[in-house]
């Protein structure tokens, strides 16, 4: 090797990088909206009252099932807690559209559906961010995954690039052009790296059975029911019988398994072939309660309310698995550590953030030092705008979408996503007309305006506005309208920051405090 | 016990940052530490480090208490680093966090 290792490393940082970079930008931010999803979904249907998780929620959702849909194979019973305080049910039915599922809202008081407008809610941004949009599920699952392996690469090479991590440990020396955002680089990544680190690696797990399938297609050649019920515990699904038999109560259930858990809670229920005499009520402990995310839970005879199994911790490799499964989707966070995961989650975007302009940066002044700025560079900046400040501004445009489009209109939900993916084309689109700064200046403009009058949109077109929500206790929707306008404090920084700077001029590019010209490399990664 | 963890940690941060030339520049203006002064420092910002693992694993279990702590680590020094830059004599006096918070422990404790 002619080149020393950590130059070598360096090469491989970049360009592991820059290749996927913009996808991760996207996966970032996506993912860390991802850790508010039930409480986007519960902003976007303003028609939810506020309501409290009580004791018979159980008994009134799978009464309201039986006359909703008695001859269903299987029933999925969300039950409310406090940061998801709806009764949500889904229901497999032969002939529906999509996956063949239908869900409803129930009013926890009367068992009745309340009319919502469609949407996905944070159901978008979590699957966005794992399988991306209009290209298959299994297609953007293995993009994801690459680039995550990339990503991988990236900090690990990263780090050995770093020379001096311990000595630029807190440093940020700012209005020194490309040396300060090599400092916020450094900072978003290193003082988060822990997260970093634990974020990708274990997304990487999420998807070990998809991308390294073969070690279990070796060992289960039957296919995956039997290493799924030895590796989780999970009871195998029991055939219909054909003959009907009433369906147990499940408020005792309930209270069962609530004392073997020690005061566990149930999270969700599912019932398999209701109203057979074969039917099965599984119980499963609300993923809010362990880390790991192999879910504890106890599966009954339907028509009797016997124990059949009783699925535990499972298998340590098992539980290792669903630790690392439990770490990343952090579900089991309470509101500080909850806070915690999305300030590193905003630190790694902006890493990635960082690193892609960076990089354009960098090759802007190797075009100006050859006397002509090609193709590629302006690609490169193009793509940082678009992605960069255009996402944000995408992600208010869905939530305009969803206040504003007619509650009726057909595919209502699909159309909430189409005007996301139109607004961020309309991103990639502007940096055509407006060149450099301009196009960055504008466009996190707009996006400030847009999350800054998001909460005045609400009072116009709906009831549950910050003043309505402050003062009946609705913490959920105050906290969010006050989160968009952080949201909007924080893009209208960045587009102030932009029209002020004053570009630096060309020679104070690389401080003199690195002489050698080996640094220099480094110091311009 | 949370906020006392925090404290710490912050805290065990602001010593570390002291031992190092840069930041000793940034907070009293003078770039040279002397080597007793900078042992000291350091040394006492690991302790603290460690005090504050300790305080969060007694409020949240091994489990809970390490993912805690990992958080609490980027959360205290990220606002420690701009802190510096922007205003080090403010850095500075948030170290001190620790007694009010401690005392804070102290009086809630029956």
């Amino acid at each position: 090797m002619k080149e020393g290792f950590r130059q070598s490393m360096a090469w491989l940082h970049r360009w592991a990088g820059l290749l996927v970079g913009w996808v991760l930008f996207a996966v970032f931010l996506t993912g860390t909206a991802a850790y508010l999803r039930p409480e986007i979904s519960y902003w976007m249907r303003p028609e939810l009252a506020l309501s409290r998780p009580g004791p018979a929620d159980a008994e009134v959702a799978v009464r309201a099932m039986q006359a909703m849909a008695p001859n269903s194979p299987s029933w999925f019973i969300n039950l409310p807690d406090e940061r998801d305080t709806t009764l949500r049910v889904f229901w497999r039915e032969p002939g529906a559209r999509g996956r063949g599922f239908r869900e409803a809202v129930l009013d926890p008081a009367t068992g009745r559906t309340v009319e919502a407008r469609e949407t996905l809610g944070g159901e978008f941004f979590y699957r966005f961010h794992f399988q991306l949009h209009y290209v298959g599920v299994l297609w953007g699952r293995w993009i994801v995954s690459i680039c995550a392996m990339f990503m991988l690469v990236a900090i690990v090479s990263g780090i050995i690039t770093h020379r001096r991590i311990f000595a630029d440990f807190f440093t940020f020396r700012p209005g020194k052009g490309q040396r300060s955002w090599l400092d916020g680089h450094n900072i978003c990544a290193v003082l988060a790296l822990p997260y970093h680190l634990m974020i990708t690696y274990t997304g990487l797990v999420l998807f070990m059975l998809m991308v390294m399938p073969w070690g279990i297609d070796r060992a289960y050649p039957g296919g995956r029911a039997a290493f799924n019920a030895e590796a989780f515990g999970s009871a195998p699904p029991r055939p219909r019988a054909g003959n009907a038999a009433p369906l147990s109560p499940v408020l005792p259930l309930v209270q069962e398994a609530e004392r073997r858990w020690g005061g566990g809670r149930v999270g969700r229920i599912v019932v398999a072939n209701p109203g057979d005499a074969n039917a099965t009520i599984q119980l499963v402990r609300a993923d809010s309660e362990r880390i790991s995310y192999n879910p504890q839970s106890l599966t009954f005879d339907g028509p009797t309310g016997a124990l059949i199994q009783d699925s535990g911790e499972g298998h340590p490799v098992a539980e290792v698995r669903g630790w690392m499964y439990g770490l990343h989707i952090g579900r089991f966070a309470g509101p500080l550590l909850r806070a915690l995961f999305i300030l590193s989650g905003l630190a790694g975007t902006a890493m990635v953030a960082t690193g892609c302009v960076l990089w354009a940066t960098k090759t802007r002044q190797q075009a100006a030092r050859q006397g002509r700025v090609g193709f590629g560079t302006h690609l490169l900046e193009h793509l940082n705008v678009a992605t960069i400040a255009g996402l944000p501004l995408a992600m208010a445009a869905f939530f305009w979408a969803n206040r504003l489009l007619p509650a009726g209109m057909p595919q209502r939900a699909d159309w909430e996503v189409h005007v996301f993916f139109a607004t961020w084309g309309l991103c990639l689109i502007h940096p055509l007309f407006r060149r450099g700064r301009q196009a960055w200046i504008e466009q996190f403009a707009i996006g400030a305006l847009a999350f800054a009058l998001l909460p005045l949109l609400n009072v116009l077109v709906t009831q549950r506005h910050l003043l309505a929500t402050l003062s009946e206790g609705d913490h959920v929707r105050a906290g969010f309208d006050l989160g968009l306008l952080g949201c909007a404090l924080m893009l209208g920084a960045l587009a102030w920051k932009v029209a002020r700077h004053r570009p630096a001029p060309a020679s104070s590019r690389v401080p003199s405090s690195i002489p050698r010209p080996g640094r220099s490399v480094e110091a311009a990664r | 016990m949370i906020g006392f963890g925090a404290s710490l940690a912050y805290a065990g941060f602001v010593a570390m940052c002291l031992a190092m030339e840069r930041h000793h520049e940034q907070v009293f203006r003078t770039r040279a530490v002397p080597p007793r002064r900078r042992r000291l420092l350091s040394v006492l910002g690991w302790l603290l480090l460690v005090a504050s693992v300790l305080a969060m694993v007694s409020a949240s279990g091994w489990g809970l208490g390490l993912v805690l702590w990992a958080g609490i680590l980027t959360a205290t020094a990220i606002p420690l680093s701009i802190l510096l830059t922007y205003a080090p004599r403010m850095a500075l006096m948030l170290a001190a966090a620790p007694l009010p918070a401690g005392l804070a422990l102290l009086l809630s404790v029956p």
